[in-house]
């Protein structure tokens, strides 16, 4: 089955917009989630194909966030690819910790809405 | 007073010896020829019978054998005497040392004579320990103090890497194995090290010089930047002396700027992903609806937004590099694919600024060892650079060619170019040439973050240029099979990243030279 439900985990109300209205003028179903709480939440209580996942969130960070998801024994969300999209410098001790339990790892400021729908059209299926 | 080493003491005895053994055996010579003759002149023997012959050699091997034990006899004093000298003084020789308790030395006295040369030893030793000692020793302690009131630190490293001394200016500590370890954080961690074993291995002197060598970790209290200048030279006691210039002032006003900059720069990112992510999709959903220069203007917010997008990662890179953090994920790679990284974006803003942006690579060219995203920023700072310092209307040729073990990609401009005075200051930090400084806009970074993302790829970058006729620019790249051994022995196991296939690399500096 091809990608068609996407979380939005972004706390930037201009980012978080600009990717959701491309992402749905794409056609995709996407879920917009600004609380690093309320993201995991959603993430477990939901089957999503892609979660788009920030690393700066309030409440609780996205490291964090993917660690509860992924960093069991047991992966929560095997269902799911997950993109992180980020515009903080993250140590390499952090950031190759995310990137082992990630799909992908993008700085936002380096792609546009048209980059990150060409990324999420290579991501195969689960 | 020390005695004087007599020279070659050891050599007396086999000299001597061999002297006198030639000395008996000539003088028996002379003594049967003498009584051989005798014999013949008082007519009891002919000289040419055969008695004659036996006679006469029987009185020479007699004679010789008894001399020779008399010989021996006489000279053993001397050698017991010769041994006992040599063995006080350290040298050495086959002789045995001598017993001075032996019941013949006791019996002929001679044994008071090798007891009396044999306890010298004591007074040898004695001797060291005095008056010259201790001059010695305040030479020496003014000689400390002086360099321990000094600003410039110096270091004696031995042959076997050891640091022999470190005087209080040199940033250093004594680990608890009481080891004295530097406190110098080299761009790469075994750059001194490297550097003495290329010393070692290729040449009898060697000088070396780093610059804004930082003694800790940023953001750590009371952090030192020092100029190091090493020398080496083969066999001296210490083989390597590092002096160390505390450039702390000089180099730490840089350093408040790199972190501002950095900070501005992550808090630029966040408005700039919505500019230039709107750019994006309004330009294809306005496409139609543009009119007149509209879409030129368009173009020119895209352009815009990508070059400070461009800044903002050099920024960021630099503070990186300068923090010892840069690092570059080697794959294997095309020089086209380098390139189509930022092609739009350079077609784009050549043409807004009406250059004529030509692009060829060879298709032969082999794979290169590369960071896509770090040398497509390279290639993009040498092409912006290009665009500012040529005219209207100009050509800027990019292209690629095989050098030895690189690719060697050029960026050609026929614009204003350099005299042979700015060309050496250009890849220095926040350099801006003085024409620059008052016509043309930038930060006086991107060829500096240029070249360390260049010698972070163990590649090299280089400039010709010609003032009033443009300038080259050649960054010289490793050609993957020369150094895919290398890059495949590294453990890369956790690192991914879906835009950029296979083989990532966590640290590349395992292979550099």
């Amino acid at each position: 089955m091809a990608i068609k439900t996407i979380l939005c985990i972004e706390d930037d109300r201009f980012i978080g917009e600009m990717y959701v209205r491309s992402l749905k003028k794409e056609g995709y179903e996407v879920d917009w989630i600004v609380d690093g709480n309320d993201g995991l939440i959603a993430a477990r209580n939901k089957q999503y194909d892609v979660i788009l996942l920030d690393v700066m969130l309030p409440e609780r960070r996205g490291t964090e966030i993917l660690e509860a998801l992924r960093g069991g024994e047991e992966d929560l969300i095997p269902h799911s690819h997950v993109i992180i999209l980020t515009n903080f410098e993250q140590d390499d001790e952090s950031r190759a910790a995310m990137q082992k339990n990630a799909d992908a790892y993008l700085i936002k400021a380096e792609i546009t809405p048209k980059k990150l729908i060409s990324v999420i059209k290579q991501l195969k299926d689960i | 007073m020390a005695i004087k080493e007599p020279k070659k003491t050891n050599y007396f005895w086999t000299s001597f010896h061999a002297k006198s053994i030639i000395l008996t055996i000539f003088l028996q010579i002379i003594i049967t020829a003498a009584a051989g003759l005798l014999l013949v002149y008082v007519g009891k023997l002919k000289i040419d019978s055969s008695e004659f012959i036996i006679i006469v050699g029987a009185i020479f091997a007699a004679n010789l054998i008894l001399n020779l034990i008399s010989n021996n006899y006489a000279i053993s004093p001397t050698r017991s005497m010769v041994a006992a000298v040599t063995h006080i003084l350290g040298q050495q020789t086959n002789l045995p040392v001598p017993d001075a308790n032996s019941n013949k030395n006791n019996k002929t006295g001679l044994g008071d004579a090798l007891r009396t040369i044999l306890g010298i030893k004591i007074e040898v030793d004695n001797s060291i320990d005095s008056a010259e000692v201790e001059s010695l020793k305040s030479q020496l302690s003014i000689v400390t103090n002086m360099l321990d009131t000094t600003t410039c630190g110096f270091v004696a490293i031995d042959s076997n890497r050891k640091i022999t001394y470190a005087n209080k200016a040199a940033p250093s500590h004594v680990n608890t194995e009481n080891i004295t370890e530097l406190d110098l954080l080299f761009s790469g961690d075994d750059a001194l090290r490297k550097w003495i074993d290329e010393c070692e291995n290729s040449s009898v002197r060697g000088e070396h010089i780093w610059t804004r060598i930082p003694d800790s970790l940023p953001n750590q209290e009371n952090r030192r930047f020092f100029d190091v200048v090493a020398s080496y030279e083969k066999g001296r006691i210490a083989e390597t002396i590092l002096v160390l210039i505390d450039r702390t002032s000089l180099y730490s006003v840089d350093e408040e700027n790199l972190d501002f900059l950095s900070f501005a720069a992550h808090e630029l990112r966040g408005p700039i992903t919505v500019i230039r992510g709107y750019l994006d999709v309004l330009e294809g959903e306005l496409a139609d609806k543009f009119e007149g220069d509209q879409h030129e203007l368009f173009r020119r917010l895209i352009v815009s937004s990508t070059r400070l997008s461009g800044y903002i990662d050099n920024i960021l890179n630099t503070s990186r590099y300068d923090r010892r953090h840069l690092k570059v994920n080697l794959a294997e790679s095309t020089i086209n694919k380098v390139y189509d990284v930022i092609k739009d974006d350079m077609m784009l803003r050549a043409g807004s600024q009406n250059r004529l942006l030509a692009a060829s690579f060879p298709s032969d060219l082999p794979t290169i060892a590369v960071d896509l995203s770090s040398m497509s920023e390279v290639i993009g700072n040498l092409i912006d650079n290009a665009i500012k310092y040529s005219n209207e209307g100009g050509t800027i040729n990019v292209t690629a060619a095989v050098n030895g073990d690189f690719v060697d990609v050029s960026i050609q401009d026929h614009g204003i170019g350099m005299p042979e005075s700015v060309v050496s200051n250009l890849f220095q930090k926040f350099y801006r040439s003085h024409r620059s400084r008052e016509t043309v806009a930038g930060t006086g970074i991107g060829l500096y973050i240029s070249k360390a993302i260049v010698e972070s790829h163990g590649g090299r970058i280089s400039v010709r240029s010609e003032d009033g006729k443009g300038s080259i620019f050649i960054i010289s790249i490793p050609i993957y099979a020369t150094v895919a051994d290398k890059l495949q022995s590294v453990d890369n196991s956790n690192e991914r990243l879906i835009s950029q296939g296979k083989g990532w690399i966590k640290n590349h500096s395992m292979y550099r030279g």
